[in-house]
């Protein structure tokens, strides 16, 4: 009963700060809404109402909410804005992605301090279950060898994640290669940005 | 939904079928190409019942013996009185007045369903029957059958089997997913195969052609597939941790090998054609993928970055004696054997695009295949005459055909959606 009241208290929580993100905070750069998140885990518990009820329904809202918000910065905001919600939208969660260069799968010192943030995340929280690290590539290359490398960085940030106390066995891998862009286009702008890590709760 | 095919050979004259191979002088005078002209095909009922379906059965021929590069062909209508299935003299005389040396006369009955028709191959010159077939059949097998009259022309000029009524694997995004589809080798009927939603790769044909492997996120790990082309039921053959890619099958349809990381990088394995016993065969920290099998099925090419880039080596089939084989270029990638074993085709990048190339394996006769778009995944046809690949050239992705010597090239796919990964099936 305990646990899953303190499920329902994380799930509404995440429902609140991604409908923030997106009301209020659209052109805050994708760094910072992680320290809200931590906050806001212990800021939400007023309603009692709202505690009970489950943890699919404050789900189910998220994900209303977090398209619902997405088609809208879709309209109105600038492009940038508008894909950076797309991505938020599509990960789900409130890991920040990191990034790689080109062909390389080494973690940058910029991803090393989002990565320091996503293990405080998973350590402070004690609803994070399993978590799924996906490395995708940018759609220069080929798509086969593209897989290989979105595995290999993958499992770099797997690995960094557990040098940094992570329990490896919460960890798992999948690469899409190029075939999940976060991004179109052709340029170094869109490049860059796929060329990335994300981590997702798995359920 | 059995499709029959009925061939019945018949006026071919043992005389003419001497059991020389290469029947025909392929060199014309002054070593231009022979010229074949296709007459669209007559109708034989009286009243003539025109169809127009039939009509563009000798553009089919006049494209396949086109692109096979062995003679110049037109599709043209029949000499105005052209009635019966065997040329009249005068019929002889026009086309060799108009610079022909080889006729295709084509006549057909329909009768309620069914369709009869008939290809005559003719020596204009000597004004002789060279081959003859009748096909018997619905409307659906016209295609097919004309494909097959094709085959005869080329077995007829050169002895060799062709690969008219050959298909192409390939994957379309038409339906806003990475799905798999099988069509006739000139792009013609396409049939989807997986529709599952999700995203799905890298098909491969087994030997015999009735089967496919690919890879697919469906189950959310890309694992390997395997499915019959006449059942939409699918096998896992491997869903091993980690990468499950880049399958293809053994010449002799007995293995698998494939790009597994379920120890750690993706490296080369094989497996039995029911996906266990996994034998590893590179052992390197470096990515190892994109097997590719000669067609005796002892060697092995792939692709490695184990020296910084991407590059093509050969090995053994058991891992041994592992050679580079590419030495230009920074960043080449998916090598196919042909099947005469000669040569490997395989696309370098340059400046973010790539071109399709083949090589010897020796190392030496580096030649670039290709310079116009994006070209990649090339896959040679079973008589190793022509590589199909996918391009981007303009507009949007498509699957292209070509001599294996780069000339011919044209897109056969059709309709909307973006083409990759194409693989030709075997005879």
């Amino acid at each position: 009963m305990r646990k899953s009241i303190v499920a329902s208290l994380t799930g509404i929580s995440m429902a609140v700060l991604l409908s923030g993100c997106f009301t209020s905070k659209e052109a805050v750069k994708n760094e910072e809404p992680v320290v809200p998140a931590v906050t806001a885990e212990k800021v939400v518990p007023a309603s009692p109402s709202e505690v009970a009820k489950a943890a699919e329904t404050a789900k189910a809202a998220e994900t209303a909410k977090v398209v619902e918000s997405a088609k809208v910065a879709q309209a109105e905001a600038d492009k940038k804005v508008a894909l950076q919600n797309a991505k938020n939208a599509t990960t789900e969660n409130k890991f920040e992605a990191v990034y790689f260069d080109f062909d390389k799968s080494d973690i940058r010192q910029d991803a090393r301090d989002v990565l320091s943030k996503n293990a405080d995340l998973i350590l402070k929280s004690t609803s994070v279950g399993n978590i799924q690290v996906a490395g995708h590539c940018d759609d220069r290359g080929s798509a086969e060898y593209n897989m290989a490398l979105g595995e290999k960085r993958a499992k770099s940030v797997q690995k960094y994640l557990t040098t940094i106390g992570v329990n490896a066995e919460k960890l798992s891998v999948i690469s899409y290669g190029k075939e999940k862009p976060a991004v179109k286009g052709d340029d170094e702008a869109a490049w860059a940005k796929n060329r990335r890590a994300e981590l997702a709760i798995i359920k | 939904m059995k499709i029959f095919l009925l061939l019945l050979f018949f006026t071919v004259s043992p005389a003419l079928l001497n059991a020389q191979s290469g029947y025909i002088e392929v060199n014309a005078p002054g070593s231009r190409l022979l010229k074949l002209a296709v007459e669209t095909p007559l109708s034989l009922d009286s009243p003539p019942v025109n169809l127009e379906f039939v009509k563009p059965v000798s553009g089919v021929i006049a494209f396949d013996m086109n692109m096979s590069g062995v003679v110049t062909a037109e599709s043209l209508p029949p000499q105005p009185n052209a009635k019966k299935a065997a040329p009249s003299d005068a019929d002889f005389v026009l086309w060799q007045n108009a610079g022909f040396d080889l006729l295709v006369r084509g006549e057909y009955t329909i009768s309620e369903e069914r369709l009869t028709i008939e290809f005559r191959l003719f020596d204009v010159i000597n004004r002789k029957l060279i081959i003859a077939k009748r096909y018997l059949g619905t409307a659906k097998d016209l295609r097919r059958f004309t494909h097959s009259f094709s085959d005869e022309i080329l077995r007829a000029i050169t002895s060799e089997k062709g690969v008219f009524t050959t298909r192409i694997a390939y994957v379309s995004t038409q339906t806003g997913n990475k799905e798999i589809y099988v069509m006739d080798w000139d792009g013609h009927n396409p049939l989807p195969l997986t529709k599952n939603g999700s995203i799905n790769l890298n098909p491969d044909f087994s030997p015999d052609g009735r089967e496919i492997i690919f890879t697919s996120y469906k189950r959310g790990n890309p694992d390997l597939y395997r499915r019959s082309l006449s059942s939409t039921a699918e096998i896992v053959l491997s869903n091993r941790t980690g990468l499950n890619i880049t399958g293809t099958w053994s010449p002799d349809g007995n293995k698998i090998a494939l790009a597994l990381s379920k120890d750690g990088d993706a490296e080369i394995y094989t497996l039995d054609k029911d996906g266990r016993h996994p034998t590893r065969l590179t052992i390197n920290p470096a990515l190892d993928l994109y097997p590719a099998w000669s067609p005796d099925g002892k060697q092995i090419a792939f692709v490695s970055d184990r020296l910084g880039k991407p590059q093509i080596f050969v090995m053994n089939a058991d891992g041994g004696d592992v050679r580079r084989l590419t030495t230009s270029g920074s960043y080449n990638v998916n090598p196919r054997w042909s099947p005469k074993g000669d040569k490997i085709a395989y696309s370098r990048m340059v400046n973010g695009s790539f071109n399709l190339f083949s090589i010897a394996l020796d190392g030496t006769s580096d030649s670039q295949l290709t310079t116009d778009g994006n070209n990649e995944n090339p896959s040679w046809s079973a008589d190793s005459r022509f590589i199909c690949f996918s391009s981007k050239r303009g507009g949007n992705d498509g699957v292209y055909v070509m001599r294996a010597d780069g000339t011919g090239q044209v897109k056969v796919s059709q309709g909307k959606g973006l083409f990759f990964q194409p693989v030709w099936s075997a005879h």
